[in-house]
C-alpha cells in the first residue's frame, strides 16, 4: 500500500512517497522505504530524487540553519556533496530584505550544469520549517542520521567579526610602534663632549652658624 | 528520522524526555541574556505577549514552573541586562522550559516574522513594520533594561541597534517550532565571543 505524505508552509510544499518497512516493525502508516519525493518551492522549478538527495539535503539546509540562529552563515556541504547552501555576500551593506542564501544542487546525471536557487530569509526559514516537520514526524521513518546540533566554539564565532576589523586592532598598535621608533631614532644622540677642564681645587668654607 | 532529542511539548511527552547528554549543560549569562531578548522581541512583536506566555506554558506542560506572570518574570530576570538582575544560574529544566515556551511563542508569530524578512514584500510596507517592531522593542528595553549596559546602549543605538534586531528576528524565524528548539539550544549555548 503506497502512503503519501505532504509538508507545507507558505512558499514551500514537500512530497513524500513510499512504503512501510514492514520487516522492521513499522506500522502501516509508517512509510519506512522511500519511493519518491517531490519539493516545491514557490519561483523555482520542482525538485525530486532518491533518498539520498534527500539526506544530502536535510545535512546541508539544518546545519546552515544552525548556523544562522547564531548570525554565523556558513557555507555547508563538500564539493563532492550533491547538495550545497552558501550565503551569498553583498557588497552593498545594509539590512534589506534580499535573496542571501543559495542552494546548490549538482544533478546525478553526467554532463548537467549544477542548478542553484536563491532564497531569501523568509523562503528559506519555510523550507527548514518544511524540512523540520518531516524529520520530527512520527510516520516518516527513514533514518537519516543527521549530527546534532551543538554549541559553536569561540574561533567559529569570530570569524562573524570581518577580517578587516579583526585585523585593524594589531595593525594599528604595529604602526604606532614603527612611528615611536623612528621618532625615536630622530631625537640625535648626545655627542661626545670634551673632557671638561680641571675644575678649580675646592676651597673649605666657612661652617654655617645658625643666627643667634 | 533524525537522532536529535526534541524537547516535547506536552505535558506526558516532558515525562519521556531522555536524561540531558551533557552534564554542563546550563546555559552561560550571555545565553540568558539573548534569551530574555529573544522573549523581549516576541512581547514586541505581540502586544498580548506578557498574558500569551503564561497561557502557552500552560499549554505546554510547564505550568508549575510557570504559573503566573511574577514567576516567569523572575526566570527571566537572571538576563544580567535586566534593571531588576539577579544573580544565579538556572538549571537546565527551567532554561529548557523557556526555550520550548520561545519557539512556541515564536512559532505562532511565524507569519509576523516571516512578513518582516520577505524580500517579497513591498519596501515600504516592510520598512514600516520594522520601524514599529524597533519602536516597540526600544520601549520595552528602555523600561526592563539598564541603560547604562553597554548590552542595552547597543541595541539602543541608531547604527548598530538594527542589526542586532535583526539578528534577534533572523533567530527567532530558524528557532520557530519544536523543531528549532536544539537549534535554539545549541545557539544559546555558544561561546562568548
Amino acid at each position: 500500500m503506497k502512503l503519501s505524505y505532504r509538508f507545507e508552509q507558505t512558499s514551500c510544499r514537500l512530497r513524500i512517497d513510499g512504503l512501510p518497512d514492514l520487516s522492521a516493525g513499522h506500522g502501516p502508516e509508517v512509510i519506512g522505504i522511500l519511493s519518491a519525493w517531490e519539493l516545491d518551492l514557490a519561483g523555482h522549478p520542482t525538485l525530486e530524487g532518491k533518498r539520498d538527495h534527500l539526506q544530502a539535503l536535510l545535512a546541508a539546509v539544518l546545519p546552515y540553519a544552525r548556523h544562522l540562529v547564531s548570525s554565523v552563515p556558513r557555507p555547508m556541504g563538500g564539493a563532492t556533496d550533491p547538495v550545497q547552501m552558501e550565503p551569498i555576500s553583498s557588497t552593498r551593506a545594509g539590512l534589506r530584505n534580499r535573496p542571501a542564501h543559495r542552494l546548490r544542487l549538482h544533478s546525478s546525471q553526467p554532463d548537467t550544469q549544477p542548478l542553484e536557487l536563491s532564497f531569501d530569509d523568509a523562503e528559506l526559514a519555510d523550507l527548514v520549517r518544511c524540512l523540520d516537520q518531516l524529520r520530527l514526524d512520527p510516520r516518516v521513518q527513514l533514518g537519516f542520521s543527521l549530527p546534532p546540533d551543538r554549541p559553536l566554539q569561540r574561533r567559529e564565532i569570530l570569524e562573524r567579526v570581518p577580517l578587516r576589523q579583526r585585523l585593524a586592532p594589531p595593525v594599528a598598535g604595529l604602526a604606532a610602534l614603527a612611528i615611536t621608533a623612528a621618532l625615536g631614532l630622530m631625537v640625535p644622540l648626545p655627542r661626545p663632549t670634551a673632557t671638561p677642564a680641571a675644575s678649580p681645587a675646592a676651597t673649605p668654607t666657612s661652617p654655617l652658624t645658625p643666627p643667634r | 528520522m533524525a537522532d536529535v532529542t526534541i524537547t516535547a511539548p506536552n505535558a506526558e511527552a516532558a515525562v519521556e524526555q531522555p536524561p540531558p547528554p551533557r552534564p554542563s549543560a546550563r546555559l552561560s549569562r550571555r545565553g540568558l541574556e539573548r534569551l530574555d531578548l529573544m522573549l523581549l522581541s516576541v512581547e514586541a512583536l505581540d502586544l498580548n505577549g506578557g498574558e500569551a506566555m503564561v497561557w502557552m506554558a500552560n499549554q505546554l506542560g510547564f505550568g508549575s514552573l510557570f504559573p503566573n506572570r511574577v514567576e516567569l518574570w523572575k526566570r527571566r530576570c537572571y538576563n544580567p541586562l535586566r534593571l531588576a538582575c539577579r544573580r544565579g544560574v538556572l538549571s537546565e529544566a527551567e532554561t529548557d522550559a523557556l526555550i520550548s515556551l520561545l519557539c512556541a511563542m515564536a512559532d505562532r508569530l511565524y507569519p509576523m516574522l516571516r512578513q518582516l524578512l520577505s524580500a517579497s514584500e513591498p519596501e515600504p510596507v516592510t520598512q514600516q513594520r520594522w520601524q514599529l517592531f524597533r519602536t516597540r522593542l526600544d520601549e520595552l528595553v528602555r523600561e526592563r533594561l539598564n541603560p547604562r549596559r553597554g548590552g542595552v546602549q547597543k541595541l539602543l543605538d541608531h547604527q548598530e541597534g538594527p542589526r542586532l534586531q535583526r539578528q534577534l528576528v533572523q533567530g527567532l524565524a530558524f528557532g520557530s517550532g519544536r523543531g528549532g528548539f536544539d537549534r535554539l539550544k545549541a545557539s544559546l549555548m555558544d561561546a562568548a565571543a
